[in-house]
C-alpha cells in the first residue's frame, strides 16, 4: 500500500507533547520521515520512541522557535535525510489575561514564539525546498482565536491573527517559488491538551462546559487536528494554498 | 453645523499624525470639535501639523513618540489628559512597512515591522483604555489597519502579519472591553493617495471597481464615524475603504 507521505521530511515543531506529538506520529504512520522538535528534551525523546515502536522514522532535536541558529541546525538535519519536503509549525505559547495584566513583556515573548517562530519556519523552509530542489509544503497552527476574539485574550489573539495573515503573504511567495510550495494555516477550536488544561485546569466538568458551547458537542483530540495536518502537509491538498482551514467542532460558526 | 461639532469636548490621540492618513484624521477630528494630541517621530513634522490645525482654529498639539515605545506613551497619554481633561478617542494610525522578499527578510526588520505595526497598537491600546477607565467615560479605539492582513499581499510577510494581528486584537478587545462600553474597531484602508503609496502604478489601481486611489480624506471620515456616537452599537467591527479591491 503507498503511503501518501512515504520518505518525506518532514519538520514538526513543538512535537514534544499535545498536538504536536499527535501531528509527528500521524506523518509518521504514513511514512513521513518526522523531525520532531521542541524544547524539552524528555518530551521530544517520548515522542520519536513512540514513533520507533510503531516502525515509523523520526528523530528529535532540541529546538527554540525564537532562535536563528536552531533553526539553522534543524535544517541541517533535514538536509542530512534527503532535504526537507514540509513544516508544520505548531509550537505555540498560550495565556489568557486581562489587556491591563498584560505587560510589555508578555506581549515580546508570546510575539517572538507565535509570530517571529513562524515567520523563521517560513523563511527557512522557502531556503530548504529551493535547495533540495523540491515542492514543498508549510502548515501553520494558527487558532480559532486567530479568526474570532476572546476575552482577556488581546495578546494571544494579535498573534494568532498575524499568524493567519502571515500564512496568506507567506501563500503568495510560496507560489512564486520554484518549485512551488503550499502554505495554509490550521485554525484548532477547544483542543484538550495541556495548553488548555495548564491555563484553565484540568478536569471532567470544563471539558463538559466547552462541549456544550460548541455545536458539535465535543472537545477536540490531537488526533483531530493530526488529520487535518495530514491533509494540508500532504499532495490530497494540490490545489490549496492560501486557505484557512477550521478544525473546531462548529465554534467559530456561532 | 451641529454635526461639525459632534466630538466638541471630546480628546482624541492620533499617532503618525503629522502627515498622510493620520494627518487627515487630526485634521477632521479638530474640525468636529475634539481636542487632538498628535504622536510621531519626525519633531518638524509634526510641529508643522500642529500649527497648521491651529491655525485653522483647531485645537491640537503635537508630541514626538513612536507607537511601539511603552514610555512615550505614558508621555502622551499625560499630555492628554493634562491639555485636554482626558482621552476619549485613540487613533492607532501610525504604521511602517517596506517591501521584502520572504527568503531575503532579516528577523530584524520583521520586527521592526511588527514593533510599531502590531506591538505599537497594543501599548496605545493598554495606555489608552486606562485613561478611559479614569474618565469613565467608555470611548473609542481606533485601529487603523490595512487591507493587508485581510488578503496576503506579495513580498509583505512582516506587514501583512502586523495588521492581520491588530485585526484580531481590535476583536479581543472589543470582547473584553464593551462592558465598560470602550469600544474598539479597525478600519482597512486600501490604495489611498498618501507618500507611502506615491509611486504605486496607476494601471493597477485600474483594476479595482472604483478604478481610483482613496484620498486620506476618506479614511478620516470613517475615523470620525467609529469615533463619533454614530457607531455607538458598534465594535469589533471592521471598515474596508478599498474601493472594491478585496472583493474581485
Amino acid at each position: 500500500m503507498t503511503r501518501k507521505l512515504d520518505g518525506r521530511v518532514i519538520v514538526v515543531t513543538g512535537a514534544t507533547k499535545g498536538i504536536g506529538r499527535a501531528v509527528a506520529e500521524r506523518l509518521a504512520g504514513e511514512g513521513a520521515v518526522v523531525i520532531a522538535t521542541g524544547r524539552d528534551r524528555e518530551g521530544g525523546a517520548e515522542t520519536q520512541r513512540r514513533i520507533l515502536a510503531a516502525g515509523g522514522q523520526a528523530i528529535f532535536v532540541q529546538h527554540d522557535v525564537t532562535r536563528e541558529a536552531d533553526w539553522q541546525r534543524v535544517m541541517v538535519e533535514a538536509e542530512t535525510r534527503g532535504g526537507l519536503a514540509g513544516l508544520v509549525n505548531n509550537a505555540g505559547m498560550f495565556f489568557v489575561k486581562a489587556l491591563a495584566e498584560t505587560s510589555e513583556a508578555d506581549f515580546d515573548a508570546i510575539y517572538a514564539v507565535n509570530v517571529e517562530g513562524t515567520f523563521l519556519g517560513v523563511r527557512e523552509a522557502f531556503k530548504a525546498f529551493a535547495k533540495a530542489g523540491r515542492a514543498g509544503a508549510i502548515v501553520n497552527v494558527s487558532s480559532l482565536m486567530g479568526l474570532v476574539g476572546y476575552p482577556n485574550a488581546t495578546a494571544y489573539c494579535a498573534t494568532k491573527g498575524a499568524v493567519t495573515g502571515l500564512t496568506k503573504a507567506a501563500a503568495l511567495d510560496g507560489g512564486g517559488m520554484t518549485p512551488k510550495v503550499r502554505v495554509n494555516s490550521l485554525h484548532p477550536g477547544v483542543i484538550w491538551t495541556e495548553m488548555i488544561t495548564g491555563q484553565f485546569g484540568d478536569s471532567q466538568a470544563l471539558a463538559d462546559a466547552f462541549a456544550a458551547d460548541t455545536p458539535l458537542r465535543m472537545v477536540g483530540r490531537p488526533e483531530h487536528m493530526a488529520e487535518a495536518v495530514l491533509y494540508l502537509i500532504s499532495d490530497d491538498s494540490a490545489f490549496v494554498t492560501g486557505a484557512e482551514l477550521t478544525v473546531d467542532g462548529g465554534r467559530g460558526a456561532d | 453645523m451641529a454635526e461639525e461639532q459632534e466630538l466638541s469636548g471630546r480628546a482624541a490621540v492620533v499617532t503618525g499624525g503629522s502627515r498622510g492618513i493620520g494627518f487627515a484624521i487630526a485634521e477632521r477630528f479638530t474640525r468636529a470639535g475634539a481636542g487632538v494630541v498628535l504622536t510621531g517621530r519626525d519633531l518638524g513634522a509634526g510641529e508643522a501639523a500642529a500649527r497648521t490645525l491651529r491655525a485653522a482654529g483647531g485645537r491640537a498639539v503635537f508630541v514626538q513618540a513612536d507607537q511601539a515605545d511603552d514610555k512615550a506613551w505614558s508621555q502622551t497619554i499625560a499630555l492628554a489628559e493634562r491639555t485636554f481633561g482626558g482621552v476619549d478617542i485613540v487613533v492607532l494610525n501610525a504604521g511602517v512597512s517596506a517591501m521584502t522578499r520572504t527568503v531575503d527578510l532579516s528577523l530584524e526588520d520583521f520586527r521592526a515591522i511588527n514593533a510599531v505595526n502590531l506591538k505599537g497598537p497594543f501599548l496605545g491600546l493598554k495606555h489608552g483604555v486606562a485613561a478611559m477607565r479614569r474618565r469613565g467615560l467608555g470611548g473609542s479605539v481606533i485601529m487603523i489597519a490595512s487591507i493587508a492582513g485581510k488578503i496576503g499581499v506579495a513580498d509583505h510577510i512582516h506587514y501583512t502579519a502586523a495588521k492581520a494581528g491588530v485585526r484580531l486584537l481590535a476583536k479581543a478587545a472589543a470582547l473584553e472591553l464593551g462592558p465598560e462600553q470602550i469600544r474598539v474597531n479597525t478600519v482597512h484602508p486600501g490604495f489611498i493617495r498618501t507618500e507611502m503609496s506615491a509611486d504605486f502604478p496607476e494601471a493597477v489601481i485600474k483594476t479595482a471597481p472604483l478604478q481610483r486611489m482613496g484620498e486620506p480624506g476618506e479614511v478620516a471620515e470613517a475615523a470620525l464615524f467609529l469615533a463619533s456616537a454614530r457607531s455607538a452599537f458598534m465594535t469589533g467591527a471592521e471598515i474596508v475603504i478599498d474601493g472594491g479591491w478585496t472583493v474581485r
